[in-house]
């Protein structure tokens, strides 16, 4: 009986539990009843945190994005290539030839967890919350006209002006435009209720959240293909298991107590590679490293000064230096990876110049004074601190003074909302769907970055429909990037996951999703 | 007796408002600001300003101070900025595995050390003291973080004998949930059997050179009863010292084992605290541990009067 419990706890009986097995039997523990860990139909994953809500409205973190997909659900999604797909919607919108409505056409048939049917009112309710609350609604709020219900399952969108990257974030799970019971609609939503394949059976802090399987799911039709399709439920049971020490989670998936680990660490890919119980499944490229640059006060409001940091910086170092691995980056300018839409050489020559005497004279005809460069990071991202310690010695061979403040990850959150205390501060972002999706190219982000030029760009490419001439303002846009050095892409990194062998229906992701998985 | 009692007490509440004012101070002089984390990296600074508002955080300090300990005089620790729950509750669904770890891992040390620490001092110099000693000197150097590492992969991983980490699922039994305690406790417990028995062997050390041992054996008193019922009696009080603040300290921190064997324990959710400037579930926990600190100090004390009947208050 003993040994049969041990087995449990790890998975697997082996000859060396039987010492302990014996020790343990007649004990208490042998007494036990019922398996920790259910071997089969639940899927334990073990994320880097505890969600902060289970509202994807109110969170622009991965973390949640990650967790609520499965009860929350969206009008629309994206496919295995990042193609808009419809997922409570019928298909995708009518829209006018001037580019200003959208007719939306919803599904019938499809029940909220609480029993309630979805109708036209349900999403235009959650629309206007979205557009009232959610970091991205309100980013959008200010060109919509209306949101209105043109049928019992039918929602129009009136926009004051054309806006293409609207249905990318009606598809996105981050700040997502989830769709709610109307009934539930509030500022803040205590107990979120979605139509997704899985229901929340039980939360507890920091433990895990238990979904159980919602028998009245409607599911598409559709082939799977990425988020988009058929999503078929396969496991009865999703257990979400917040792991914060990557290295814990290194080892709950190699003992075989988790069946998907995400974001492990560099330096534990061989082990996976070479254990007979989980294999590593590489995200390559997951992101890219990013020099938040302040436009709005101090050092950098100077654009050669700007220029002659982005000379000085060693990319293929500072990667190197961040990750140590070839496995896990690559020394890539332009802002989107080989194979995606968004993929332009525009302006990239001016990446990875490692060119300190540039630098200098570029300094040289900016007069700089020898004010400190403040470059704000964490350690929380190892990666981040290590690209700036290379970084410092770059710039101070190019003639900057730099001074590192280097602070834990919640100081430096609130530290960039106050331009005056920063010149740059480190971050990284997975490589969204959509450029629109990130504020970094927007006048009233944390970092300002605003010209004439580049903001009838970024105006044009976001009132255009035409998906040709999207390319090519999205091109002229990078090249603004790298010739007003709006920020700083420092190459790309690849990020690494985890899976039980024989977990099958899980796409490789930066936010993985398990309705299709199963353990063969 | 009661007086001393009431007057210990009386005592316990003034060092808590101590402790009370100074975590409320600490956790507000440190930077950081937790609406910008609860929000994330997309939120704008206006976001951030309004979930501030709406937490009350904008409020003068001194106004957030007296609410803070108007409501905790009446039991009220105030809710949690992250997990939106009453702070009591989330301290005390904490509570059972790390009560449980701290008791496991004191009996492992004191099943380990006691007995060792006893027959060190009674065979003083001897090889096996000598051996005791060194390797209570090595079990004290090694952090235990690496132990627990290192136990982790090679004992729960690469042999399968426990499990690597957790608490149990959402159907595990009780038994079940201390059993994944067992590695975790063995970690904590080397480490504070090394401090248990270097105090029992110098406690004994002395108890064993006083007149009063040599008249007994003199009298032909059997070497167990000496040692077992004279000597260690007598030796018990630095003793019982040790174990009560060992105790208090394994409650209060286990932090880095409950971090590497994700036990959702008091000790990980003051780390994750820190991380997410839950500022009320800081000021909470460190009110639990001073209150424990005290409390265990004052069931110590009181035991010497059982152990000891020289001692009166």
């Amino acid at each position: 009986m003993a040994l049969k419990i041990i087995g449990k706890f790890t998975g697997k009986s082996s000859l060396l539990s039987a010492p302990l097995a014996a020790l343990l039997a007649g004990s208490a523990l042998s007494l036990a009843a019922g398996p920790a860990f259910a071997e089969g139909k639940t899927l334990d994953v073990a994320i880097i945190g505890e969600a902060d809500t289970f509202d994807p409205m109110m969170s622009t973190k991965d973390v949640v994005s990650i967790v609520t997909q499965h009860f929350v659900e969206t009008l629309y999604t994206f496919d295995g290539g990042w193609n808009i797909a419809p997922l409570l919607a019928t298909g995708l919108p009518e829209i006018s030839d001037d580019g200003l409505t959208y007719k939306i056409g919803i599904r019938e048939g499809v029940t909220f967890h609480d029993g309630s049917s979805m109708d036209a009112k349900d999403v235009v309710a959650s629309l206007d919350r979205w557009l009232k609350v959610a970091t991205r609604g309100k980013g959008v709020a200010d060109k919509v006209a209306s949101v209105e219900a043109t049928g019992d399952y039918e929602v129009t969108i009136t926009m004051k002006e054309p806006y293409s990257p609207l249905l990318s974030l009606l598809a996105f799970s981050n700040s997502a435009a989830a769709v709610y019971p109307e009934e539930i609609i509030a500022d803040t939503i205590e107990t979120v209720v979605g139509t997704g394949p899985y229901k929340i059976a039980e939360h507890m802090p920091d433990q895990h959240l238990q979904l159980v399987r919602f028998e009245d799911y409607a599911s598409r039709d559709e082939a799977s293909d990425g988020a988009a399709g058929k999503r078929e439920q396969l496991a009865d049971e999703i257990r979400f298991i917040p792991v914060p020490d990557p290295n814990t989670r290194v080892e709950g998936l190699l003992s075989g107590q988790f069946d998907f680990a995400d974001g492990l660490p560099a330096e534990s890919y061989k082990r996976l590679e070479e254990n007979e119980t989980a294999d590593p499944l590489l995200l390559k490229p997951f992101g890219w490293p990013i020099f938040a640059v302040n436009h709005k006060d101090g050092l950098l409001t100077d654009k050669n000064i700007r220029l002659a940091v982005q000379a000085a910086l060693p990319i293929d170092d500072m990667l190197f230096a961040a990750f140590g691995d070839d496995n896990f980056f690559i020394t890539d300018g332009p802002l989107y990876p080989e194979g995606w839409a968004w993929r332009t050489e525009a302006g990239a020559e001016l990446f990875n110049q490692n060119d300190q005497t540039r630098a200098g004279e570029l300094l040289k005809e900016a007069g700089y004074d020898g004010t400190p460069l403040r470059i704000l990071t964490s350690r929380q991202y190892e990666f981040h601190f290590k690209m700036a310690e290379v970084a410092k010695m770059a710039l101070e061979s190019a003639g900057f003074k730099v001074q590192m403040d280097v602070v834990d990850w919640a100081t430096l959150g609130q530290r960039r909302d106050d331009p005056a205390v920063w010149d740059i501060y480190i971050t990284h972002s997975p490589f969204l769907p959509e450029p629109a999706l990130t504020s970094l190219y927007d006048k009233s982000s944390r970092l300002g970055w605003s010209n004439p030029e580049k903001d009838k760009i970024l105006d044009a490419f976001t009132s255009e429909t035409d998906i040709a001439k999207r390319k090519e303002l999205f091109a002229e846009l990078q090249k603004q990037v790298f010739e007003d050095v709006g920020f700083i892409k420092i190459g790309a990194f690849n990020a690494l996951q985890g899976t039980r062998k024989g977990l099958e229906g899980v796409p490789a992701s930066p936010w993985p999703f398990f309705w299709n998985a199963q353990v063969q | 007796m009661a007086r001393y009692i009431l007057k210990r007490i009386l005592g316990m509440f003034i060092v808590i408002f101590l402790v009370l004012t100074i975590a409320f101070l600490i956790v507000r002089l440190a930077p950081g600001d937790p609406a910008a984390l609860m929000l994330g990296p997309e939120a704008t600074p206006e976001e951030t300003a309004a979930l501030r508002t709406e937490l009350g955080l904008d409020r003068p300090i001194v106004v957030q101070y007296f609410t803070f300990v108007v409501n905790a005089a009446q039991g009220d620790l105030g809710t949690s900025l992250f997990f939106r729950q009453p702070v009591t509750q989330v301290l005390a669904a904490r509570a059972e595995p790390t009560i449980f770890l701290a008791l496991f891992s004191l009996v492992f040390a004191l099943v380990i050390a006691t007995p060792i620490g006893i027959y060190a001092a009674y065979r003083r110099g001897s090889f096996l003291d000598q051996s005791a000693i060194s390797t209570a000197m090595l079990a004290a150097s090694i952090p235990s973080f690496w132990t627990g590492l290192m136990f982790q992969r090679y004992l729960a991983t690469d042999l399968g004998l426990f499990p690597a980490s957790g608490y149990g699922g959402p159907d595990a039994s009780f038994i079940e949930r201390m059993g994944y305690l067992i590695l975790p406790s063995i970690v904590l417990g080397i480490v504070n059997s090394a401090l248990i028995l270097r105090f029992t062997r110098a406690s004994m050390l002395d108890i064993l050179g006083e007149d009063y041992i040599r008249t007994a054996r003199s009298k032909g008193m059997g070497e167990p009863r000496v040692v077992l019922r004279h000597a260690l009696k007598n030796a018990a009080i630095p003793i019982i010292t040790v174990i009560g603040l060992t105790f208090a300290l394994l409650v209060s921190g286990a932090v880095v084992t409950e971090r590497v064997f994700n036990i959702p324990g008091m000790g990980n959710l003051v780390v994750s605290a820190v991380l997410r400037r839950d500022y009320p579930v800081i000021q909470g926990a460190l009110i639990v541990v001073a209150s424990l600190y005290v409390l265990i100090n004052l069931v110590t004390d009181l035991l010497y009067l059982t152990v000891d009947k020289r001692v009166r208050y």
